[in-house]
């Protein structure tokens, strides 16, 4: 082991001034271990360094032909390999001048050992979490009530997927995969995740629309209990109040009574949901007059409800209406676009905004988006975008 | 899919320094680095790195990192008393600890300056 002695006679023979130096000195070796690569780097951001401070844990998540992501309870992180032209060495327990506790006058040899050493780390960069295989997953069976039993129930080993299984299925942190399974009105039924089959849902919401007409009452007040207790006849209760989760607010009346405020962009979102599903497209101005015609009592339609939901042609003759829902587009963003434009050559800023907004990572705007990914001219002296790319029709 | 976790340490892993140099090191005889002397670290009393590697003495920098660093460590761990062949690398479960953060370096850019010894007197 090198001694204080054979580090001074280094120190003469590089010429350097004992005097000018700091009087602890750290002899460096290589580890035992130190070639094994099994030590990796991985770069951090704040929150990252403070969860890991705190003692908590990250996990990797992605299947073996997807790039890998790092996940927090609570956010999603892009992890790539970046490459460094300089050798990166890590050394265990050694101090820097502005460290160095205790006596600082006489000389002192301390052995340091270089547990490992890198010329590559990993990058995070956040990312928005992937949740369409979310949804994916559930529609293998959706929930069509009671009654209903599914052939899978029997053939499959389990019916659907536990929070647990979707952890080990999607790419995104727990907290993101609980807010879109509120998203889609998933709900746990027998301790798994459940969306409910879309006729259903619409069975149930008709249900307590129908009972909010004939009751008269108003829809910002609707009591729970007696709605359970009219309706539970018909569908479980739990459903009924998963319904009113889903389309309304729950508050506590003045008199203590549990009760809901239907929400009514959401009713009116649903009703143009069902009625346009079942065509390629409806003439506007009819669809318009019975869809306002189809929501409860003092509930208003409007077509701004329908941004992300459906899409107005004005060009044609007559001009007419379609669903295009958002969650149903490509996750990718430049397939995202790619698919917008091969429906639609031109579209207005209006138009195109609400299909591209949930693109958007963090302090992105659709604007910057509409920059790199599309071109912009002017018709009629309104802007509008088209592909960057020849597209073909 | 796969999940793979990252545990860190109850109360924080320990402070680590790293060391970056420009270029690679090698050992002298071939015999791999592992256990050999790399070089003497002083530093100046104005708080500057120097590096004594070899016949080379390298001046450096302290530089606090952006974004710190994680050092983690892999462990893979066969499944024990498994009495199906392990196949695929599904089979086995990789995990990762950290080890340490490494929230500071010591930069070496500059060109390395040759220790001249042993310089013969003109006879």
């Amino acid at each position: 082991m090198r001694t204080l002695e054979q580090v001074h006679a280094t120190v003469k023979i590089a010429k350097l001034k004992e005097e000018e130096l700091h009087p602890t000195v750290h002899c460096l070796t290589f580890g035992e271990n130190v070639a094994s690569g099994d030590y990796c780097l991985l770069e951090l951001d704040s929150t990252l360094c403070a969860r890991i401070e705190a003692g908590h844990s990250l996990t990797i998540r992605g299947d073996k032909d997807e790039h890998a992501v790092l996940c927090t309870e609570s956010k999603t992180y892009d992890l790539r390999i970046a490459d460094t032209s300089n050798l990166l060495l890590f050394v265990p327990g050694c101090n820097t001048p502005d460290q160095m506790t205790g006596d600082q006058t006489h000389p002192q040899l301390v052995h340091s050992q270089i547990s490992g050493f890198s010329n590559s780390y990993w990058e995070v960069r956040p990312r928005r979490p992937k949740l369409k295989k979310l949804k994916k997953l559930l529609m293998e069976n959706p929930y069509e009530g009671p009654l209903v039993r599914t052939v899978e129930d029997s053939d499959q080993n389990s019916p659907g997927y536990t929070m647990g299984d979707l952890l080990d299925r999607i790419q995104a942190s727990e907290v993101e995969i609980i807010a879109q399974l509120k998203n889609i009105h998933a709900c746990e039924i027998d301790g798994y995740w459940r969306v409910l089959d879309f006729d259903y849902e619409m069975k149930l919401l008709g249900f307590v629309t129908q009972l909010v007409d004939s009751e008269s009452w108003s829809f910002g007040r609707v009591p729970l209990d007696y709605c359970l207790q009219e309706l539970g006849p018909l569908e479980p209760k739990e459903m009924i109040e998963h319904c009113l989760n889903c389309y309304g607010r729950r508050y506590i009346d003045e008199g203590g009574e549990v009760c809901f405020a239907l929400d009514e962009e959401k009713v009116c979102q649903a009703m143009a949901q069902m009625l346009l599903q079942n065509a390629v497209k409806f003439n506007l101005a009819e669809f318009l007059e019975v869809w306002q015609q189809s929501v409860p009592e003092g509930m208003t339609t409007r077509l701004d409800q329908l941004r992300s939901l459906a899409l107005v042609d004005r060009t044609s003759r007559p001009e007419t209406i379609s669903l295009l829902r958002v969650e149903d587009l490509p996750e990718d963003t430049q397939e995202r676009f790619n698919f917008l434009f091969s429906m639609r050559e031109k579209w207005s800023e209006d138009d195109i905004v609400p299909y591209i907004r949930d693109l958007c990572g963090e302090k992105q705007t659709t604007g910057a988006l509409l920059t790199k990914y599309a071109r912009s001219s002017m018709q009629n002296g309104m802007k509008v975008y088209n592909s960057r790319r020849p597209m073909s029709t | 899919m796969v999940q793979i976790i990252i545990t860190s340490v109850e109360g924080g892993p320990a402070e680590w320094l790293l060391v970056e140099l420009q270029g690679e090191m090698v050992a002298r005889q071939n015999t791999g680095l592992a256990k050999n002397l790399m070089g003497d670290l002083h530093f100046t009393n104005e708080g500057v790195p120097v590096l004594i590697v070899g016949h080379h003495i390298l001046y450096g920098k302290q530089v606090k990192l952006e974004k710190p660093f994680a050092v983690l460590v892999k462990h893979t761990v066969t499944p024990q008393g498994s009495e199906v062949a392990v196949e695929t690398d599904s089979e086995r479960l990789t995990r990762y600890t950290v080890s340490a953060l490494i929230k500071k370096k010591l930069i070496f850019k500059t060109r390395p300056k040759p220790i001249i010894t042993n310089v013969p007197k003109k006879v």
